[in-house]
């Protein structure tokens, strides 16, 4: 790992730590937006890895900002951190400016004329919060106010806000950006997968800290074969699910998705696939070894469960890439599985 | 906060060298040309598949033995341009069986420890694809519980006497060499320590009796195999006595983490795709696509390990993830293309190649959890490098 990165993963996680144990994932539910902790992100740069340099990002790779997506997952976050980075990077590509505060990444489909963008019942993160829309649409990527919209609240299970946003939008900037029409939906799943992945490791590693210190029978859970099984199970999900979004970041960079031929769809895919497939085990074994402690909202499983439930179906879920790996197997022919995967 | 599990157990991704794109395009038009005769069935065993000729034929392309130094006959080749070669055998079902061993564990285990005219005699013979090596380690009371073998080689005035049987060992019946674990010291209080590793070349001794075990599917790979007083000279001694286990263990990582640990099925993969490819329903699609996406997963996996073993490092407890992940996919694809494609299993000759196909690996399939150690004791590893058990 280089260097930026293991600094980068450092302090995105001590920050995380320190500012979002239970009880404060707990004020943000009952209270709503932490504004404060989202300014204390965009001071530290963290919304902003993926901006070029004169935006005050990071110009960061998708390698370069996994720990951070990963993170993200793991402690619960309740912001739109990867969110803004996959705007920020939208931008860059674009050569745009994308204005301060909270942007809105729209991945529904629009409708654009000259001066504004219609949009339609637009499921937005963080919508209520955003001061900013962020739109592709026909090889433009447009960015607009959001003053006049409808916007209805609605959190998702995880209890983060995923916005109903209707109406005219002002454009305020539009950019020439050659990126396919489903660039958010794909960038979209890769973060999704990205913050599974980060729940996940803490899924885990909260199993195997309980299963250690709750005894039953007169010794540790953790030292029932039973157990061991669950917690080996549950290593392997969690690690595999790591790796192949490590591996979807490292090919997006190296590929990216629009260009001839092979490019990095397929691993975004494979990705979101996996990860989303996985939740079901995961969050099963890791529930099954807290007993019932796991079941209360005192004890802080949840946080990241109730996310993994709500992130395995946004931006399409297994069987949507599964039905997008498959019919790409079908059109190479049982001959051409294999290069499918290695060329 | 406590230390992260899943931080200790991470999967860095390994991208192949560009190099590596020609020897891949070689090796695939080579089995092309060369596997058109063999039947489905046969394919589809590959790595179990035994045949002499085919093993000659690749070890005259030098693709057999490649990491091993060029001094001795070897390719002095990197463990990726190996990797290559046995990722691509695998997937379009070359039959294997008889240089596999040699390959993969024997030869790098004999350039390690054996002395310089084994090198010098056995070497050239793996590498040229001539060479069949059978493992012994198993016993008819040492199963997963491997340690608790009970065969045992005595020292002599002539070198080791031995005595015992071993069981579950492939190809002995028609291998050249067998390298074998037997207890060297009857001291009880050392379980592990009194293990040493044998090479015996099976032509020049006598009192080694294999007898076939069929196994459910009617194959003849296995044997249990009697030793009544052999006699084996000094040299047969491989590595240092009473060192055995590490030694074995040193090469878990390889065995494990293998690309033939998550391939086993996949040549039924291709035949499914081509089976449902005009009928599947976006369902059918969703499912099939699941599955690649577990083979990408598990590739990624399986070459990060193979670029931690080239950096010189031992991960074995990565290694035991990926057999067991490995495992579940590939012991899981014959019940899922039965439930995909509604054809049933065949025997050889009969149906369609699909149909074939299915018919062997769904009766192979149970043997994926038990070589190569079962997923219990694979689990028994995890368990232990979480620090929980």
């Amino acid at each position: 790992m280089n260097e930026m990165r293991s600094i980068l993963e450092e302090s995105v996680n001590r920050l995380f730590a320190d500012e979002l144990d239970w009880d404060a994932l707990t004020r943000i539910e009952q209270q709503g937006w932490p504004a404060s902790l989202w300014e204390q992100v965009c001071a530290q740069g963290i919304d902003r890895v993926l901006a070029s340099e004169a935006a005050g990002g990071m110009a960061g790779s998708w390698g370069d900002v996994y720990p951070l997506l990963r993170a993200c997952g793991r402690y619960a976050v309740p912001l739109p951190i990867a969110e803004a980075n996959l705007c920020h990077w939208l931008a860059r590509q674009a050569h745009a400016e994308l204005p301060a505060g909270v942007p809105g990444l729209v991945s529904q489909e629009v409708f654009v004329d000259s001066t504004h963008v219609t949009v339609t019942d637009a499921r937005v993160p963080w919508g209520s919060q955003a001061q900013t829309l962020v739109v592709v649409h026909a090889g433009e990527l447009l960015i607009t106010a959001t003053s006049g919209l409808e916007i209805t609240r609605e959190d998702n299970i995880g209890r983060d806000p995923r916005d109903h946003v209707s109406g005219r939008a002002e454009i305020l900037s539009r950019s020439p950006l050659a990126v396919p029409a489903d660039t958010v939906h794909l960038l979209g799943a890769l973060i999704r997968s990205a913050q599974i992945a980060g729940g996940a490791a803490a899924a885990l590693d909260l199993a195997v800290q309980y299963a250690s210190e709750r005894e039953q029978f007169g010794r540790p859970l953790s030292k029932f074969q039973a157990i061991q099984h669950h917690l080996a199970d549950l290593a392997g999900l969690v690690a595999s699910a790591d790796a192949i979004v490590m591996s979807a970041c490292e090919v997006f960079d190296q590929r990216g998705i629009a260009g001839a031929g092979r490019d990095a769809r397929f691993e975004i895919a494979v990705a979101k696939c996996r990860t989303s497939e996985a939740v079901e085990k995961i969050t099963r074994l890791s529930h099954q070894i807290h007993g019932a402690i796991g079941f209360t909202y005192e004890y802080g499983l949840h946080f990241v469960s109730r996310r993994l439930w709500a992130w395995r179906a946004e931006f399409g879920g297994s069987s949507e890439w599964g039905e997008y790996l498959g019919r790409a197997a079908v059109e190479q022919g049982g001959d051409g599985l294999w290069p499918l995967i290695t060329d | 906060m406590a230390a992260s599990i899943a931080d200790s157990l991470r999967f860095e991704p390994c991208e192949f060298p560009a190099s590596l794109v020609e020897l891949r395009r070689e090796v695939r038009e080579f089995l092309r040309q060369e596997l058109g005769s063999y039947s489905v069935v046969k394919r589809s065993q590959s790595w179990e598949a035994y045949d002499a000729e085919f093993s000659a034929k690749l070890g005259a392309k030098g693709w057999i033995g490649m990491t091993l130094p060029t001094a001795y006959g070897g390719h002095g080749r990197s463990a990726f341009e190996r990797y290559v070669v046995v990722e691509e055998c695998l997937v379009a079902g070359a039959p294997t069986a008889f240089h596999w061993v040699a390959d993969r564990q024997s030869g790098p285990l004999i350039v390690r420890y054996a002395t310089e005219a084994q090198k010098q005699e056995i070497i050239p013979k793996i590498t040229a694809g001539k060479a069949c090596f059978a493992i012994g380690m198993s016993e008819p009371n040492s199963g997963s519980d491997l340690a608790s073998l009970r065969s045992r080689a005595e020292r002599t005035d002539n070198g080791w006497l031995v005595n015992g049987t071993k069981i579950w060992t492939s190809n002995a019946h028609r291998a050249d060499y067998m390298i074998a674990l037997f207890r060297t010291d009857s001291d009880p209080d050392k379980k592990h320590a009194a293990l040493s590793q044998f090479v015996i070349d099976l032509s020049q001794v006598k009192g080694i009796t294999p007898r076939p075990i069929q196994n459910l599917a009617g194959g003849r790979n296995f044997n249990e195999v009697s030793f009544v007083d052999v006699e084996l000279p000094p040299e047969a001694l491989i590595g240092t006595e009473g060192e055995g286990w590490k030694q074995v263990t040193e090469e878990l990582a390889y065995e494990r983490s293998g690309p033939e640990r998550y391939l086993s099925c996949f040549f039924l993969l291709r035949q499914l795709v081509d089976a449902i490819k005009d009928t599947a329903s976006a369902a059918t699609l969703a499912r099939l696509g699941g599955q690649i996406a577990w083979a990408t997963t598990l590739r990624n996996m399986s070459l990060s390990i193979a670029a931690k073993l080239h950096a010189g490092e031992d991960p074995l407890l990565a290694a035991a993830v990926v057999k067991d992940l490995g495992c579940q996919f590939e012991q899981g694809l014959p019940g899922l293309a039965q439930e995909l494609c509604e054809l049933e299993p065949t025997l050889e000759g009969c149906g369609t190649d699909y149909q074939q196909v299915l018919g062997s690996l769904v009766q192979l399939a149970p043997s994926f959890s038990l070589r190569g150690g079962t997923p219990e004791i694979m689990h028994g590893i995890i368990a232990k490098g979480m620090g929980i058990r």
